[in-house]
């Protein structure tokens, strides 16, 4: 693992206020057209997300990376619906996200804390790792609800998004963007860019397939500019993803066919 | 709708966080009997199944819920289920988790038997504690054993009875609490998987079955997951169903 040219601090930061920015300015102007914004938020936390995976599981926790992003969203989808409940119930809609990631800050915490002092995985960074993990399954799921609904109100998300059953490709494209990038990129010439910039493609993805969803939840233009923004970001990160990849590609590369002559 | 307090909802609805934390404990002990094998058994090189324990549990609890979710639709159609009914639900999910998890070990058994070419035969015993079978020759060299012998597969069995009993009683506890058959389900997979995460961390990722000394570990993981799904559990009684607000 090199030495990471953004440290976890920076990472976090860039998450959870890009993605709580996001998210605000989607749930409240009210305009559909914004909603895409929430997607952005999302992407951003998936990579905060995909961050934390990174320094967790180069400890090696035995039990595959995609365990720990199925945690991140086991946590963060309880989490997510209590915010946005409790904003509801207190009829203060916007107090919802932060709610929702404060306490997925403590699930993780609590979680983080039994995986080291009761099951003794005795993995220095598990706590704090956890403790982002789980906020940023908290803000994906968020972000993107929010984006297919286009409203922060709890009664519109569970009508528009979980009793519609969008709340499933929600969940595991949003796992995936957390899990899958360093499950692809691990081992010894694992660059932090490289994983980073592929947890951006992943997020991607899952805002393009939420923009799909939200044609039929709110409105068509909306969900067409966020699948428009969606496979812009898409196309620009997966080929900042191929280029790392030839860049950190030891023994050169070919298209197709047999390795080149000195890689053997 | 004003009067939704937390207090409120904790006061009314504590049956319901004992119910979800007696599931999360089931699903963590179920966990423990699954055979895991991981990618070692996929290339034949270890006994088990050849995945990891939460696309395991992931798998055989979903179609437990699944089960539980259609028995509950026609069960509820009399009326709110009672004890009675939740029994049964319980055992219809506990029948779907089971049917899941032996289809993929006895489909994982032909592929290593007649695929791969191997016996299945365990390396953490020499004799099959149910058949009594000697399991050390069979056990190629190198390698901690392959597919799933008899004592896995009995183990397994146990496991997804345990697993879909869980993942059910939760999804009825909280279909108590909000009646709304989508929220429900959604928060009992969130439970189910934190709770088959954090056994999982407590098996290292592979385990035989009840026979294996990892076995032994069960109670750290049991303590876990107890504080885990307490917390899952107040949390999740808190929030009240769409009828509460007045919505559809």
């Amino acid at each position: 693992m090199s030495e990471p040219a953004e440290t976890a601090n920076q990472v976090d930061a860039k998450g959870i206020v890009v993605g709580l920015v996001g998210i605000y300015i989607a749930g409240i102007s009210g305009i559909p057209y914004l909603a895409f914004l929430a997607g952005i938020g999302a992407i951003f936390a998936t990579k905060m997300g995909a961050d934390a995976v990174r320094r967790v599981c180069s400890y090696g926790i035995g039990t595959g990376v995609p365990s720990i992003g199925m945690l991140a969203l086991g946590m963060g989808i309880i989490a997510a619906m209590f915010g946005l409940a409790i904003g509801k119930m207190y009829k203060a809609v916007f107090i919802g996200p932060i709610v929702g990631l404060v306490l997925a800050l403590v699930i993780g915490f609590v979680v983080g804390s039994l995986t080291n002092k009761v099951i003794k995985l005795n993995i220095p960074v598990m706590e704090r790792c956890l403790t982002e993990i789980a906020g940023a399954g908290v803000l994906v799921l968020t972000g993107f609800s929010v984006m297919v609904a286009g409203s922060m109100d709890f009664t519109v998300i569970v009508e528009k998004v979980i009793t519609t059953g969008y709340i499933a490709p929600i969940f595991i494209l949003g796992a995936l963007g957390i899990l899958h990038p360093f499950n692809a990129s691990l081992g010894p010439d694992e660059t932090q860019d490289r994983t980073l910039v592929h947890a951006y493609s992943c997020g991607a993805i899952a805002m393009v397939i939420g923009g799909v969803c939200s044609i039929a939840v709110i409105d068509p233009i909306a969900g067409i500019i966020s699948i428009v923004i969606g496979l812009a970001i898409w196309y620009a990160t997966f080929m900042g993803f191929v280029r790392l990849v030839k860049r950190d590609a030891g023994a050169g590369y070919v298209g197709t066919g047999l390795l080149p002559p000195g890689a053997m | 709708m004003t009067d939704i307090t937390i207090i409120g909802m904790l006061m009314e609805h504590w049956v319901s966080i004992i119910g979800i934390i007696l599931g999360g404990i089931c699903i963590a002990v179920g966990v423990h009997f699954v055979p895991v094998g991981g990618a070692p058994a996929a290339m034949a090189q270890a006994t088990g199944i050849g995945t990891g324990t939460v696309q395991l549990a992931a798998g055989s609890g979903l179609t437990g819920l699944l089960a539980a979710g259609y028995m509950y639709m026609t069960l509820s159609a009399a009326g709110t289920p009672g004890i009675s009914e939740v029994i049964l639900i319980c055992a219809t999910g506990a029948v779907g988790a089971m049917i899941m998890i032996t289809v993929t070990m006895l489909v994982g058994n032909w592929v290593y038997i007649y695929g791969v070419g191997v016996p299945p035969a365990s390396a953490k015993v020499d004799h099959d504690p149910i058949t009594g079978d000697s399991q050390a020759p069979y056990v190629a060299p190198g390698t901690v054993g392959q597919g799933m012998p008899t004592v896995c597969f009995v183990s397994g069995a146990i496991g997804g009875l345990l697993g879909g009993l869980g993942g059910s009683l939760v999804y009825c506890m909280l279909m108590w609490v909000n009646g709304d058959a989508a929220i429900s389900s959604i928060f009992a997979i969130g439970v189910f998987l934190v709770n088959a995460v954090l056994p999982s961390y407590n098996i290292q990722g592979t385990i035989e079955g009840f026979h294996d000394p990892k076995f032994k570990r069960v109670p750290k993981a049991v303590l876990a997951c107890f504080i885990a799904s307490l917390l899952c559990g107040i949390i999740a009684v808190i929030i009240p169903g769409m009828s509460a607000f007045g919505g559809v």
